[in-house]
């Protein structure tokens, strides 16, 4: 019971931790949230059915976030670059807008009615681990979402352009006056930022529905998360991740009246004890 | 409009002499705005047909909930995502006031307005003390958790759920009956002079002593805080009262609907009365609500198409982007540089 409560908290977490850090890495370097970000998982989410259809779901794993990694050049060559020096609450309205716009688009193409992808035949099914039998689509999700998330921080930790991210978030002046170019270095994060919500997206399809709302739902738990993580700390939001992602699992189980409640509750819970979020407020430092 | 001329004339003397000097300034715009609320009163409802009163109706309404977001924004820099928890909020609360509790409506009313007005106390007490990035990410998750309160299947009995509640009430609110706020033309007369009292209520905090703390605090919080100001609280009575603004528009559409629907606590209801604040300009009280007007019979002639969401989207990367000072603002900058080259040339 506990062990399938962790495992499905997990399996949620995961996605969520995709997308919450490339919420994060953005604003660690922009100081700015994208709003659209919920609308751009929503694209990968369709994107990945169509390739689905035609080339199978590992395809559509590949070929969805390399498309998404160039809207996200798009968006920061059109939108983040232009407006740079505008203020940042109208760069979060501008990328609000624009993430209408882009949902709009998408259920203009594909209609209002749900869809949904089935698991690859290795993924379906499931297997028993200690007694008890659990989906194998959602352990590969824990290991996708685990796995990027390790080699988010090894980038971070370990690689030149990883070092210059923390030094640009943690200073953006004096990070450019050692000669760092963040222009250059928002290109790499927003295009990463935007290909991890391409993967989320297509994760999704056999494990959540894919339907035109999804991509509200999932902006708005991705701002609780960012929130109670601590605006731009990737840490932050990592644990924040899994704590949302226990917190909604176990309100679908003991609290199912308020389930859709239970992660505000836990939002005003942390805005009372911590308003500044739970992490440290920068990158990983 | 007022605001614009009054402060207009007393920060350039210069520009007095072409109008007879202050003393003759003030009265001439006061005149000139009672002409204008007199005309609007009157007029619309004389000429126009039952249904553009209608829209012209939901235009105001919207233009008061623009109005409350735009006030937040343009004094204190903070944006409000959730605007329409609030707005169909109250209205719920009303319809369960008269249908569940059996109240009086004066006293649905009052007591609507006050649940709303605690609920954004506390709220505020809780987000206000946050960068306005959070702010905004907050309100929006707060918008969020109230549309889906409504929904719940406990609540059911209470909010109707998905299917919305229909409001039937005996009695009178101000000597109106309910007979009167579903008639078109005599709604316009209500909804015309509540925006003009929010709209002046408004303009008038914003010249007041808070306006100027909320304005400092905006530009420079870490300042204000050494230079012992309290910047929490300011901030605070300023979202609870553009909360009353939003809600007060809310009860009014309850009353003239007939009918609180799920979707009045949505989103796009948020969206689009920031839609209509950045359209009018969020300077001043006159292009929100201008900005309500222009967007209803613009849904009207686009929206039929289901272009509404769209266009929203549209509309709000375009007037941040182009036109970050929307009609009101831009046409008023136009108009000043006009006349001051015009001076130019004759001197």
């Amino acid at each position: 019971m506990i062990a399938l409560l962790i495992a499905n908290s997990l399996a949620l977490a995961s996605l969520l931790i995709m997308l919450a850090s490339g919420l994060a890495l953005i604003y660690g370097l922009r100081d700015v949230i994208n709003f659209g970000h919920g609308a751009i998982y929503m694209l990968g989410a369709y994107l990945g059915y169509t390739v689905a259809l035609v080339g199978g779901f590992w395809l559509a794993l590949i070929v969805v976030p390399v498309l998404l990694a160039l809207l996200g050049i798009a968006f920061e060559y059109l939108a983040l670059r232009p407006l740079q020096n505008r203020s940042h609450i109208e760069v979060a309205l501008v990328t609000l807008g624009l993430g209408i716009i882009l949902g709009q688009i998408i259920i203009y193409f594909y209609g209002g009615v749900a869809r949904s992808v089935d698991a690859p035949q290795i993924l379906s099914g499931s297997v028993t681990v200690l007694n008890l039998s659990y989906p194998v689509y959602r352990i590969f999700l824990i290991v996708m979402g685990l796995g990027s998330c390790a080699l988010l921080a090894l980038w971070l930790r370990f690689t030149p352009s990883g070092l210059y991210v923390r030094a640009v978030s943690q200073d953006p002046s004096v990070a450019r006056m050692m000669g760092i170019n963040a222009d250059r270095l928002s290109l790499l994060v927003t295009s990463l930022s935007a290909a991890f919500a391409g993967v989320a997206g297509v994760l999704a399809g056999p494990y959540l529905s894919i339907d035109p709302g999804m991509d509200v739902t999932m902006i708005v738990d991705c701002l609780i998360i960012v929130v109670i993580g601590g605006t731009g700390s990737i840490g932050g939001a990592i644990v924040a991740a899994l704590l949302f992602g226990l917190v909604q699992v176990a309100g679908s189980v003991f609290l199912p009246n308020i389930a859709s409640l239970v992660p505000y509750i836990l939002l005003m819970v942390v805005l009372l004890i911590a308003p500044r979020g739970i992490g440290r407020g920068r990158v990983l430092n | 409009m007022n605001n614009r001329t009054t402060t207009a004339a007393s920060a350039r003397p210069a520009a007095i002499g072409a109008l007879g000097g202050l003393s003759l300034r003030v009265p001439l715009a006061i005149a000139a705005v009672a002409i204008v609320f007199v005309v609007g009163a009157v007029v619309p409802t004389r000429i126009a047909g039952d249904f553009a009163l209608r829209l012209a109706n939901e235009g105001l309404l919207l233009g008061m909930l623009a109005l409350s977001v735009a006030f937040l924004m343009s004094q204190a820099g903070l944006v409000a995502l959730g605007a329409a928890s609030i707005y169909g909020g109250t209205g719920l609360l009303f319809a369960i006031a008269v249908g569940e509790w059996n109240l009086t409506p004066t006293m649905a009313m009052c007591v609507s307005i006050l649940i709303i007005a605690v609920y954004a106390t506390v709220l505020g007490a809780l987000i206000v003390r946050t960068n306005p990035l959070a702010f905004m990410m907050l309100t929006l998750a707060a918008g969020e958790m109230i549309s889906h309160a409504v929904l719940l299947e406990g609540l059911r009995d209470y909010t109707g759920g998905a299917d919305g509640l229909v409001v039937r009430f005996k009695g009178s609110i101000f000597g109106m009956e309910s007979a009167d706020f579903a008639d078109p033309a005599r709604f316009w007369l209500m909804v015309w002079v509540a925006a003009w009292l929010a709209g002046l209520a408004l303009w008038a905090i914003g010249r007041s002593r808070l306006g100027a703390v909320l304005r400092a605090v905006r530009e420079n919080e870490e300042r204000m805080r050494f230079s012992g100001f309290n910047t929490y609280l300011p901030r605070l009575i300023a979202y609870v009262l553009v909360n009353i603004v939003a809600a007060v528009a809310g009860l009014l559409h309850v009353l003239n609907a007939g009918f609180v629907s799920p979707e009045s606590l949505g989103l796009s209801v948020s969206t689009n009365a920031l839609v209509a604040a950045l359209m009018g300009g969020i300077a001043g009280s006159v292009g929100p609500i201008l900005g309500g007007l222009i967007f209803s019979f613009a849904q009207d002639e686009f929206g039929a198409r289901g272009l509404t969401q769209l266009l929203t989207g549209i509309a709000i990367v375009l007037f941040i982007v182009v036109f970050p000072r929307g009609v009101v603002g831009g046409l008023w900058g136009a108009m000043r540089t006009r006349v001051l080259n015009g001076r130019r040339e004759i001197s």
